[in-house]
């Protein structure tokens, strides 16, 4: 937002709280660049008002050197569609070739990237994004908003399968029609070559978080799957290699694809090359161990005492990553409220960590909503409670119950790790618990359909993300099939309200009805984990694994 | 000889049509199908569409023609020498399976390489003298190495070797080009595995041998032992391993799966568990095909093979 444009009324606010100490550093960054306030200009006005300077990590590099290539272990994947795709790795390899329209950083705040700054209306309906001027394609074609509008339209194609279509700034775009959803008329209109408009059925706080989401790359029209024959982006770097299965390549863009000079709209990066090569999850870190790559995707919990005793640098990342063993509130037995609520408060969610991970990790608390998020309400500790729950499985007539839960470690084996516990714990009110252990493609078959099931769900920078999609009524991903209107207005009024403090207050009663309706035994957050060897510098692991490299420099 | 080459050439192609048919038969599916799109789009993409979308998508994916249909453009592409398109890789699957055959093949020339001329060795050594000193010990070695799984010797040789005292690479993932190095632990954990079962099918013949009546006559009129053991012995002693051995590349197709996996060779064994995981139809398919001209050929060889060597067959 330059200065002279119109500041949201609620940046003021948020400077005033950050005066008094109402609400955090991080809080503030959030918010304000949120609403709309470029990062350098947020950071800025942080030190202006807590009178010191607050110049983030990213930006304060000396002695960065160019040059090198980065080498990392991860599962070299297909590049087809990047609208499509389903798994991070493959937006890793996309990312540094293609851009977003904004960044989340590795503290969960949302920077500008393509789009140079937004502001939402009062009622947070209508969003007007600036796009940045002097973006080139590697074609040549200057980037414009009807650029955009094109990737919009074509995310909200039924056909496509985009999963881009469930997040709530999409989902808010269309209307159903003869069993498909189709876009709202007008839902996007292209003021000027560099201003769009979103216009939104409801409310929807998540935009510029939504527009990060890891398959809402921009595209350039002239785009035809597979993207890696085509590689055409914004990005600092181009594709130079794919092997699916063995490597890839990418290495600085110099030359447009007709042969003519290529500059980079943004600071230039350091690294000359980044290559990645597969390895299996199970062997990246024996490869790293090697020394025959920097750094890898991600390490298991299994493997951490093995990762410690490398040479090299651990870097761990407090996540809103968790695995919610949701049961469906219209299937029987869990259709009475006194099961659900006795399976929960049977369970012990604060021995997981221990048990699990080794004590990291952050204690779930029913409510799918992670103490990292910036609007986490603290409810009253979770007590676990046996005997509670043996009564009230005899006011419910199903003493001596016996129950089945669906298992894919999607996420890895820690999901069964889990289950396991949860057995253990059960038992004690007297409930058995079968664990159905199957494999991970199997469980995204039928995890819509299962009556009880452990579901992976990955980080979303904001707490109202998530609740949004999976536990509204009628949301894109409503696993557990709950349905209350009570909730729903709630998380209505939590989630049009972009006051950090009022919000949390707003959590209040949207957390605790989630958690009294026992929809899930949500037992902990899990950390994530990766390695970089010495001479990696500036790396920022993010909690959602994505790689952003662009201020990654090599030490000789 | 030549009618018993083509009746096996005839089976060949026979089981190739049963099994190609039933692979299409069993992908066809719905299940298959969905596992396809959730393979493709995710969890979360599948479930956000709505069902009419999701046979849209099949249509366009070309998922939703007739298994026939499929199923006889897949032949007539077969004999015209286009194996199709994997959906995981995105690439034509012909030469993605040649360069995976090739990389076993360097697997396997090693692993034979070394193999043969130990378990021959071996075998021979302790057929030679049934029930010694010599005869225990090696067949003990021999039934020990055997014994323990293939994925067992490759963690514990990766432990030692590479993670404890770093002579090797853990992985061979070849990331820097081909590297002899990062092939000796793969090839050592499957002739540790292997050379103990050629060994005792070599002692059992050996030693069968050597209670035949004219090893007993020839050590009885007084001739050197070891002039016995290589003039007499030897030769019918190894009618027996020559098959076998053939056979082993049979085993060495499926055996490669785990070895390749582990090390992250990308060889044929690691393609084909990968295919099969993704339900990557046209690869599945493909390696199908090799794997049964493999088990054919291989016995189309040691068929020959044995009644070249062994006259009675030949002449009976």
């Amino acid at each position: 937002m330059s200065k002279n444009d119109r500041q949201h009324p609620l940046v003021e606010k948020m400077r005033e709280q950050l005066a008094d100490g109402r609400c955090g550093r991080r809080e503030f960054l959030r918010n304000v660049t949120l609403l709309g306030v470029a990062a350098p200009a947020a950071y800025a006005m942080a030190g202006s008002i807590l009178g010191k300077s607050l110049v983030p990590a990213a930006l304060a590099q000396e002695g960065a050197k160019k040059g090198g290539t980065l080498r990392v272990a991860m599962q070299v994947q297909k590049m087809d569609d990047p609208a499509t795709y389903s798994w991070i790795q493959m937006s890793n390899q996309t990312r540094h070739v293609a851009e977003y329209l904004t960044l989340t950083d590795a503290e969960n705040i949302t920077h500008p990237l393509l789009a140079e700054s937004w502001e939402p209306n009062d009622d947070l309906t209508e969003w007007t994004f600036k796009l940045r001027q002097g973006v080139k394609w590697h074609n040549g074609d200057d980037f414009v908003a009807d650029h955009v509008k094109w990737n919009v339209e074509r995310w909200l194609d039924p056909a496509l399968g985009s999963s881009n279509a469930g997040l709530s700034t999409f989902s808010a775009m269309v209307e159903d029609s003869d069993d498909t959803k189709k876009m709202i008329d007008g839902a996007v209109e292209v003021v000027d070559p560099h201003t769009i408009v979103f216009k939104l059925s409801k409310p929807v706080l998540s935009v510029p978080e939504d527009l990060y989401n890891y398959p809402t790359m921009i595209l350039h029209p002239s785009f035809k799957p597979p993207f890696s024959d085509n590689p055409v982006g914004t990005g600092a770097y181009t594709l130079a290699e794919l092997q699916v299965g063995q490597v890839c390549k990418l290495k600085r863009a110099t030359q447009t694809t007709d042969g003519k000079p290529f500059t980079y709209w943004g600071d230039e990066p350091y690294l000359d090359e980044i290559h990645y090569y597969h390895f299996d999850a199970d062997n990246q870190l024996t490869a790293f161990a090697s020394g025959d790559v920097d750094t890898i995707y991600e390490f298991s919990i299994e493997q951490l005492p093995l990762a410690e005793a490398l040479p090299g640098q651990v870097l761990e990342v407090r996540t809103a990553q968790t695995l919610c063993c949701r049961m469906q509130v219209d299937k029987p037995p869990f259709d009475d409220l006194r099961v659900r609520q006795a399976i929960v408060k049977a369970c012990d969610n604060a021995a997981m960590p221990a048990l699990v991970f080794q004590g990291r990790g952050d204690i779930g608390e029913n409510h799918h909503v992670a103490p990292v998020h910036p609007e986490y309400y603290q409810l009253p500790k979770l007590e676990r409670d046996v005997e509670g729950a043996k009564k009230l499985l005899e006011e419910a007539g199903k003493a001596g119950l016996e129950v089945t839960i669906d298992i894919g470690n999607t996420d890895g084996p820690w999901h069964q790790a889990v289950a396991e516990i949860m057995r253990d714990q059960l038992k004690d009110a007297g409930i058995r618990l079968n664990i159905n252990v199957m494999p991970a493609s199997k469980y995204w078959e039928i995890w819509t359909q299962t009556p009880f099931g452990g579901t992976a769900w990955t980080h979303r920078p904001l707490g109202t993300q998530v609740l949004s999609l999976a536990y509204r009524t009628g949301g894109a991903w409503n696993e557990s099939h709950y349905d209350n209107p009570k909730f729903n207005e709630a998380l209505d009024k939590a989630e049009a309200e972009v006051d950090v403090e009022k919000r949390r207050e707003l959590m209040q009663p949207v957390e605790k009805i989630l958690q009294d309706d026992a929809v899930m035994v949500q037992p902990i957050w899990r950390p994530v984990f990766t390695i970089i060897n010495d001479t990696v510098q500036d790396y920022v692991a993010h909690p959602t694994e994505v790689h952003q490299f662009n201020k990654v420099w090599l030490s000789a | 000889m030549a009618i018993l080459i083509l009746r096996r050439l005839v089976q060949m192609a026979l089981i190739i049509v049963v099994a190609s048919f039933l692979l299409f038969l069993i992908f066809d599916t719905d299940a298959f199908k969905k596992k396809t799109a959730i393979a493709e789009l995710g969890g979360f993409g599948v479930s956000s569409l709505s069902e009419a979308d999701y046979q849209k998508w099949l249509d366009e994916k070309g998922l939703n023609v007739p298994f026939y249909q499929r199923y006889g453009k897949w032949l007539g592409d077969v004999a015209t020498g286009d194996l199709g398109r994997s959906y995981e890789k995105s690439t034509a699957v012909g030469p993605l399976l040649l360069d995976r055959l090739k990389n076993t093949g360097i697997l396997a020339f090693w692993v034979f390489a070394l193999m043969i001329p130990l378990s021959l060795v071996t075998g021979v050594l302790a057929g030679m003298r049934e029930g010694s000193a010599q005869d225990r010990t090696l067949s003990f070695i021999a039934v020990f190495t055997t014994s323990i799984p293939e994925i067992a010797t490759a963690i514990l040789l990766t432990v030692i070797f590479a993670l404890g005292l770093g002579w090797l690479p853990a992985k061979s993932a070849m990331i820097g080009g081909f590297n002899w190095r990062q092939l000796v632990l793969p090839v050592l954990t499957l002739v540790i595995y292997d050379f103990g079962y050629v060994a005792r099918m070599t002692r059992a013949s050996m030693a069968e041998v050597m209670t035949s009546q004219y090893i007993r006559t020839a050590v009885l009129k007084g001739l050197p032992f070891r002039h016995v053991i290589v003039k007499h012995a030897l030769r019918n002693a190894l009618i027996a391993p020559f098959t076998i051995i053939v056979l082993q590349l049979n085993w060495l197709l499926s055996g490669v799966v785990v070895v390749e996996v582990f090390f992250e060779y990308d060889g044929f064994g690691k393609l084909l568990l990968e295919a099969a995981l993704f339900g990557d139809i046209y690869v599945v398919q493909a390696c199908t095909l090799v794997a049964v001209v493999i088990a054919v050929l291989s016995q189309i060889i040691s068929d020959v093979g044995y009644t070249i060597l062994n006259p009675r067959i030949r002449f009976a």
